[in-house]
């Protein structure tokens, strides 16, 4: 549809540059079953096997026409590495995510490996990452990691976290360095293994679970290490669920951009951000791309995004696999035609 | 020696506050008082609860907050249950209670299951990560009045769907309840459930709400 190839548009929206349409990736999972059913495999395996993955995605961006992609696709990569477990649900009927069956339960029982990055399915998914860098260049690829609280709470029980941040304020904050330290190694291992771009996803540490305060002593200083760590690619502070109250934080944490949900009021952030912030979000991707029934409200939906003033219209989570094809076709379409006019951090070309 | 009025207000400052400690102390001496302990369990524990509720609400206390105030609550809930007695011609209403599987999280379970543990109820906690026959085998087995699910990520609800179908074909009377983060009216009526709670604060919100009904119930304010 134009000179510009998918690559080429996510790298000059993230520096700003005039494009000439709204690029239309994500820093979440994206993969879907027409992909998968396409290459005549199963959900369950495309977790645990390099060329599966690298495939699903290349071939669920290739289906719609996306300009990126990004993997793994679940949050266990990385507490399996440090030898907490997987469940990969191989068995079970439908899509399910692989989980965490064996987190700490206590803060003394922490012991993170030194070379939990040469464990689990991390040199798989690097694997992965080689994959799509040679079978297709022409799409920005994305790593994403958790953010150093969401992290902590996929290796220790995350009611123990919670309730830790208040009885045992020291202990806990020490702990969180810790995790911080190995959210800040990842995206160095993802920096030097070339990729686009690095979604830093702390998705447990909305207002619907923590206090304004307590994200500003506990969640933000963590958060600004990691993104002062990132120097050579551009990076994404993705929160879900209630961010209004902590958005200009957020973006004191120094990403290259801002991603959020729909529970975010965007017209209202874009105000108290201004035009220059780089901001993504925020449609609901159960209901948009699976539930709804009618195209026209897709489009409805992916408009008032834009108008909302978003600089790059993305799922609030994951995308579920299960879409509705005639509705992810109507997202991309509505956002490369109605993403045609400049968005208020980047022109058009 | 304190009135029953003080020690009720000690069980409540003491679920408020979070201080695990001073709701077994105000527990013990409720009974020590010779204060129905039914009416130390609602209109103390549950009272305080419930204001827990309104200052979650009013984002005074946030979900760290709500949970060490579910501690205190068990800690007091543990010394007066055994001695409450139950009216044995009256059946103990039962739950079936537990995380869909997939989804390892169970905060929000948790605090509905406490709803249902302070009203008496016998409660099945069956976890989380639950695989979807162990529901259905379970629900069947003890025929509970309700049965109730979470799933705290999109990506674990549509499980549910199976659930409440397999259920309602054996068992169309028991009451679904559904709550977690994802899972919205819509989703709730589409799935054919009886009840949810919309998101995680919600889920809190709902569940200490549910206590309030609760305690109105035992007063025979609403029939």
């Amino acid at each position: 549809m134009s000179e510009l190839t998918g690559k080429q548009r996510v790298q000059k929206l993230f520096k700003r540059e005039p494009v000439d349409t709204m690029p239309c990736f994500s820093g979440q999972g994206a993969v879907v079953v027409q992909a998968i059913e396409k290459m005549g495999t199963q959900f369950a395996k495309i977790h645990t096997d390099a060329n599966l993955m690298a495939q699903s995605a290349i071939t669920s961006a290739r289906l719609f026409n996306m300009d990126g992609i990004v993997i793994p696709y679940d949050m266990a990569v990385v507490a399996e590495a440090m030898g907490r477990g997987i469940s990969l649900y191989d068995g079970a009927d439908g899509i399910i995510y692989p989980t965490v069956p064996n987190k700490w339960k206590t803060l003394d029982e922490i012991d993170i490996p030194e070379d939990y990055m040469s464990r689990g399915r991390l040199p798989m998914v690097d694997e992965a990452f080689k994959i799509i860098k040679e079978q297709a260049p022409d799409l920005a690829i994305g790593a994403w990691v958790l953010g150093p609280f969401t992290l902590a709470g996929q290796i220790m029980e995350l009611d123990i976290l919670l309730k830790g941040l208040k009885k045992n304020k020291d202990q806990t904050a020490a702990f969180l360095e810790q995790v911080t330290q190995v959210t800040i190694d990842m995206c160095r291992h993802y920096q030097e293994l070339g990729v686009d771009f690095i979604s830093v996803r702390e998705m447990g540490s909305g207002t619907d679970l923590l206090s304004p305060r307590m994200w500003k002593t506990l969640i933000g200083p963590n958060l600004k290490k990691v993104f002062d760590s990132i120097t050579d690619t551009p990076s994404v502070n993705h929160i879900c669920g209630s961010t209004d109250m902590i958005i200009e934080m957020m973006h004191e944490c120094g990403a290259t951009a801002l991603s959020v949900d729909q529970k975010n009021n965007v017209a209202e952030t874009r105000k108290k951000l201004g035009n220059d912030v780089l901001l993504f979000g925020n449609f609901d991707p159960y209901n948009t791309l699976v539930q709804l029934e009618d195209v026209a409200e897709v489009e409805a939906v992916i408009k008032q995004c834009i108008d909302n003033g978003l600089d790059s219209i993305w799922p609030g989570c994951d995308i579920w696999p299960d879409i509705r094809m005639e509705n992810m076709e109507t997202y991309v379409k509505t956002v490369r035609e109605y993403g045609k006019k400049p968005s208020p951090a980047v022109g058009r070309i | 020696m304190s009135t029953q009025e003080e020690i009720l207000a000690k069980l409540i400052e003491a679920v408020v506050e979070y201080e695990e400690d001073d709701c077994a102390d105000a527990a013990q001496e409720a009974l020590d008082a010779g204060i129905d302990p039914m009416v130390a369990v609602m209109e103390g524990l549950a009272a305080g609860m419930e204001r827990v509720g309104v200052l979650f609400d009013t984002n005074e206390y946030f979900v760290p907050e709500v949970l060490m105030c579910a501690d205190a609550l068990y800690k007091g809930l543990d010394i007066l249950r055994p001695h409450i007695t139950l009216d044995a011609d009256i059946p103990k209403a039962s739950v079936v209670i537990g995380s869909i599987q997939g989804d390892v999280h169970d905060i929000g379970k948790n605090l509905v299951k406490m709803m249902f543990d302070v009203a008496g109820w016998d409660v099945h906690d069956l976890g989380r990560d639950v695989p979807l026959e162990t529901f259905v085998e379970k629900q069947l087995d003890v025929k509970s009045d309700v049965l109730a699910m979470s799933a705290m990520m999109t990506t674990t609800m549509m499980g549910m769907k199976k659930v409440i179908a397999m259920v309602k074909e054996k068992n169309p009377d028991c009451l679904i309840m559904l709550g977690g983060a994802p899972v919205t009216r819509d989703v709730a009526n589409l799935f054919g459930a009886d009840g949810y709670a919309e998101s995680a604060g919600n889920a809190v919100s709902e569940g200490i709400k549910m206590i309030g009904r609760l305690r109105e119930y035992q007063k025979g304010d609403i029939k």
